[in-house]
């Protein structure tokens, strides 16, 4: 176990001391805050600043806040001398718009929807208790009888509040997947060509068996592509809290997080075992994107399921390719993301994926162990599969 | 002892080792030596476990070398084996660990062996910032930094400077001293003949000569002759029943290789005054270009 940790701790230092590793996980983090907190601070404001003067001004004035807590704004009355100097306000952007006789509304361009609606609200209130009052109806009556409790809704194929946010937080979980996979499972075979193609791999193979040095280097670059995870997990809640999205989070947001990981996992394991062996038969870094070529042709696909998935995680194909290994490591997450999985195809996704990232780990320490001391030309898969050590 | 024993391997068609055999003794400084392909390297990666021989045994103390004895081994491949970028104390401290040695005892050899090295003024640099020999002399204190019982090196001399072959000789003579048996392979032969308290010449697999240095030279005085022949026509080497391996002081001498030694005595009285005619105990160069030609 000493050889395990030897190699797991070497390795894990000196990814996590480069610089290369650092820059590429700030620029993570910084990338999921700000698709996160983008929409958040990129979107319309919710406070408008509206201008007034003249009569209608004066009118409309009491009316304005009201309306505006009705439709989830607030609206800051700034009064005008007159309508030239509103005017200029509102041209020079000092306010949203201005209410002025006529009765108008000032705007510079198109009026905002939200700011419409308030605006335009407010104006048929004053208006038509100006005209109820004219026809000698009591307003305050009409008020109350107009006066109606919404209707309440009842979603009959479940809970679509948050539809939105879950897919989002899906395309955020199939990306950082397909890189995590990707660039873990990359780390591992270049170590394996490191080591074989500057032979430090016969004075390590004096002190270790193979598997430990198979093994060691699977699990420092598997914890830190879980580390990598939780910073993306502790970027994008943390943009989500200090922009005050975190109620629109919706209810199993922990959940989705540890699918993700236990995706990342499973799926890691499946490929870096795959990609050590192969990266185990070249013995120059030259030749390992080439060797490397089966491994990801598949991750491609995998990505590329995952991402279709997106579309429909309903569909019955979506469902089947989330129980199938290896898709099932990203169309699992992808769905429990986006929409509700019941328990038992979880169970069957991971037992499934267990068992193919447990012959892969197998198959590929078995073609390590047999290619990784056999210098020069390429070693042929077969050949080192059927190989008797 | 160190023996090495009917050791036999097989690359497809070709027989890489055929029946090679040798031992070294502790304190005994043996110089591998042998042309490109020879069977050297294979041979040396067989002991050290890095392949696996078709047959023949390795046994250090009369037991058999295993995975468990080869970890108190020091080897040093001939392709030179280090993380570029590792730092020079650390990746010594980290051999040091996975060959056995204990946190601080591993940081305290990788201390101990850049001072001794003169690498103090590289601790903290990356190897790939080091000089070739400087990179050399960090993977002699990886194969060093665990105290090893046996030291295995394939062409530790290739590359170094006069300063640097002086400086890892003096740390190979110590470790000799202290009762170590060291097997080091080399191209340069009087290198070998100088540093070797025995040597073993492979040709094409084969162990073609072998033992304590004066013996292997003393055993080859049997078969060659020094010839001097004042006066002798242009070409008289050409006419001589036997092979000349080498012409010596400035042409006047020939050292030949005959089957016939009475015979190579008549022909060369025929080309003219013989001042020289006597066994040559010949240098070790001149016994390999014999062996090997």
């Amino acid at each position: 176990m000493t050889g395990v940790r030897l190699v797991a701790g070497r390795e894990l230092r000196v990814q996590a001391t480069s610089k290369g590793f650092l820059i590429g996980l700030v620029v993570t983090a910084l990338v999921v805050m700000g698709a996160i907190a983008g929409p958040r601070l990129l979107g319309s404001p919710d406070t408008y600043k509206v201008g007034v003067t003249g009569q209608a001004g004066q009118a409309l004035k009491p009316a304005l806040a009201p309306q505006a807590s009705a439709t989830g704004v607030t609206v800051k009355t700034v009064p005008y001398a007159d309508e030239a100097a509103a005017r200029t306000a509102v041209a020079g952007g000092d306010a949203d718009a201005a209410i002025v006789d006529g009765p108008r509304v000032l705007t510079d361009g198109d009026l905002d929807p939200r700011l419409a609606a308030v605006v335009q609200g407010a104006n048929r209130t004053v208006q038509s208790r100006a005209r109820l009052a004219a026809a000698g109806i009591d307003a305050t009556k009409v008020d109350r009888a107009l006066r109606v409790a919404p209707l309440a809704t009842v979603s009959v194929t479940g809970d679509t509040r948050y539809d939105g946010a879950r897919k989002g937080i899906a395309v955020i979980v199939v990306i950082a997947l397909f890189m995590l996979l990707m660039s873990s499972a990359m780390g591992v075979a270049m170590g394996v060509v490191e080591e074989k193609s500057s032979r430090i791999v016969e004075i390590l193979l004096i002190a270790v068996r193979p598997w430990q040095l198979l093994a060691g280097k699977i699990a420092a670059f598997g914890v830190l592509g879980l580390a990598q995870l939780a910073v993306i997990a502790a970027a994008g809640l943390g943009a989500a809290a200090a922009t005050g999205a975190t109620p629109d989070l919706p209810p199993g947001t922990a959940g989705i997080i540890l699918g993700a990981a236990v995706g990342y996992l499973l799926g890691y394991l499946f490929f870096a075992a795959a990609s050590a062996a192969l990266g185990a038969l070249v013995s120059r870094q030259e030749e390992l994107s080439s060797a490397l070529s089966p491994m990801t042709l598949l991750m491609m696909a995998v990505y590329g399921v995952g991402f279709w998935a997106l579309a429909d995680p309903h569909s019955t194909a979506n469902q089947v390719l989330s129980m199938v290994p290896p898709f099932s490591s990203m169309v699992m997450p992808v769905r429990a993301a986006a929409t509700d999985v019941p328990m038992w195809q979880f169970g069957v996704a991971v037992a499934g994926m267990l068992a193919a990232a447990g012959a892969v780990l197998f198959l590929g320490a078995r073609v390590y162990e047999r290619a990784i001391l056999r210098t020069g030309a390429r070693v042929r898969l077969l050949d080192a599969l059927r190989a008797s050590a | 002892m160190l023996r090495i024993d009917g050791l036999t391997k097989r690359f497809g068609a070709t027989t890489a080792l055929g029946d090679v055999g040798f031992a070294v003794r502790p304190g005994e400084m043996f110089g591998f030596v042998g042309a490109n392909g020879a069977g050297k390297t294979t041979t040396m990666r067989i002991v050290m476990g890095v392949l696996a021989a078709d047959a023949g045994t390795v046994t250090w103390r009369d037991t058999p070398v295993t995975a468990a004895v080869r970890r108190r081994f020091g080897y040093m491949p001939e392709e030179r084996g280090l993380y570029q970028k590792m730092r020079v104390a650390d990746q010594i401290t980290y051999f040091g660990r996975h060959y056995g040695l204990a946190p601080r005892a591993a940081r305290r050899a990788a201390d101990v062996w850049i001072e001794r090295l003169e690498l103090t003024a590289h601790r903290t640099d990356h190897v790939q910032a080091l000089s070739l020999g400087n990179q050399q002399r960090v993977q002699l204190a990886v194969a060093l930094a665990h105290d090893p019982e046996v030291l295995v090196l394939d062409e530790p001399f290739s590359g170094l400077d006069p300063i640097g072959v002086d400086a890892l000789a003096g740390v190979l003579a110590e470790k000799r001293d202290a009762g170590v048996p060291i097997i080091f392979s080399s191209h340069q032969l009087d290198l070998v003949e100088r540093l070797s308290d025995s040597v073993g010449i492979i040709a094409a697999g084969r162990i073609v000569a072998s033992g304590p240095v004066d013996d292997v030279r003393a055993r080859a005085a049997g078969s060659l002759l020094r010839v001097r022949v004042r006066d002798a026509a242009p070409g008289w080497a050409g006419r001589l029943p036997g092979r000349v391996v080498r012409t010596l002081d400035g042409g006047g001498d020939l050292l030949v290789a005959a089957d016939d030694d009475q015979a190579l005595l008549r022909a060369a009285q025929a080309e003219g005054r013989l001042e020289h005619f006597g066994w040559e105990r010949p240098a070790l160069s001149e016994i390999f270009r014999e062996v090997v030609a």
